[in-house]
């Protein structure tokens, strides 16, 4: 138990670090001429941030279980909500005030990026209901009766 | 890989560096060219592809004055580039089109700017903002003072008509007013003219004198047309007082 805690405590800082600890810093050189955006992103950073983290502790610490599978295929489906959510579908609009009085349109097509992110938990979701159902039948085979001996012959 | 991507891209994103340049404004037979120097320093790892640079004005009665649009190919990551921006608005334009109310009244032009990139080979955006730009009319508050009125003889007077505008443009106008006097027959009972020049931000009065026929009681309004180096318009119906 205390080796998967330790992978997990591992698992967990290295994931915050990347997902939250490096976005956060890039945000915050935006924070000076468009505070709104950096505000903005922050939020959805800290939310993706949270997930991955939360998910990939949760299924460190239940590998080897069912759960494990369980939490990677929520996982799956919670970040393809959150990516659609996040990315307002695609098309991502902003209203800025980086000069005084003057107001900033920005649009940015983003459908390609999430799509392909979709695409990535796509697959991850179906590796994971298909380790799921490799792992129950690995377990029922092994809940059944062994043949004996001299049934055999 | 994405996860990289992703990173490089914001990071990189982060280290475009626009400055903008002090607009000038030149006019050249008749034509106003507004240009705006813009240096775009792309210091990421990524090219922007496609910039496209649109800008349209619009008076405060909503018609279009002038559209235009500069093309940027490609900006290299880690490459600086400096363009301009024109914009023209030819008077004659003014003149010859429904905008002719721009030659008398000033007018604070509503301009549009939309522009158009796609960073990364990927990542398509959008910006627009608005902005607002003066215009000085060349015949402003244009205004036909106090007929006064000496008889020549039993069928005749001598009308003097004063004239006065103010030229809020950046042009030197100068050229020939000519005046059609109507009665309420709608008959030409007079015709005159009289030139001006009138430097940028001056005001021009000038008097014109007119022989008309018939009686003053039947003067109804004055027809005036303008003729200058740069277009000609009219005629523009005015009352006299």
């Amino acid at each position: 138990m205390l080796p998967r805690v330790a992978k997990a405590t591992v698992k967990g800082l290295l994931y915050l670090f990347l997902f939250y600890i490096i976005p956060v810093f890039l945000l915050s050189q935006v924070a000076g001429f468009a505070p709104q955006l950096s505000e903005d992103f922050q939020q959805r950073v800290t939310v993706f941030a949270a997930i991955t983290v939360f998910f990939a502790v949760a299924a460190e610490l239940t590998s080897g279980t069912i759960y494990q599978h369980g939490l990677n295929i929520g996982r799956a489906l919670i970040l393809i909500i959150y990516f659609v959510i996040a990315l307002d579908g695609g098309i991502m609009k902003m209203d800025l005030d980086i000069i005084e009085g003057q107001r900033i349109n920005i649009m940015a097509d983003l459908r390609t990026y999430l799509m392909i992110l979709i695409s990535i938990d796509l697959l991850a979701l179906a590796k994971s209901v298909l380790q799921m159902v490799n792992f129950l039948s690995e377990r029922t085979e092994k809940q059944l009766p062994q043949p004996l001996p001299h049934e055999n012959l | 890989m994405l996860l990289l991507f992703t990173i490089t891209v914001v990071y990189s994103a982060l280290q475009i560096r626009p400055s903008f340049g002090e607009p000038s404004v030149h006019s050249t037979n008749g034509t106003f060219a507004v240009s705006l120097p813009m240096t775009l320093y792309n210091g990421g790892f990524y090219d922007i592809s496609g910039l496209n640079i649109t800008t349209q004005a619009t008076d405060n009665e909503g018609s279009i004055v002038t559209s235009s649009t500069t093309l940027f190919p490609l900006i290299s990551g880690g490459a600086s580039a400096t363009l301009r921006h024109n914009m023209s608005i030819a008077i004659q334009q003014a003149a010859t089109s429904d905008l002719s109310h721009l030659l008398f009244m000033d007018s604070e032009f509503e301009v549009n700017t939309h522009l158009r990139l796609v960073y990364a080979k990927a990542f398509p955006f959008e910006i627009s903002f608005n902005m607002s730009m003066p215009w000085g009319a060349p015949f402003a508050n244009l205004t036909l003072g106090e007929v006064a009125v000496v008889p020549v003889n039993i069928t005749h007077f001598r009308a003097l008509i004063p004239v006065s505008f103010e030229n809020h443009s950046f042009l030197e106008m100068n050229g020939t007013i000519a005046l059609e006097i109507v009665d309420y027959l709608n008959n030409v009972v007079g015709t005159s003219s009289t030139s001006f020049d009138a430097s940028p931000g001056s005001l021009s009065e000038t008097s014109v004198e007119i022989i008309v026929s018939g009686n003053p009681a039947n003067i109804r309004e004055a027809r005036l047309s303008f003729q200058t180096p740069y277009f000609n318009y009219g005629p523009m119906v005015m009352s006299l007082v």
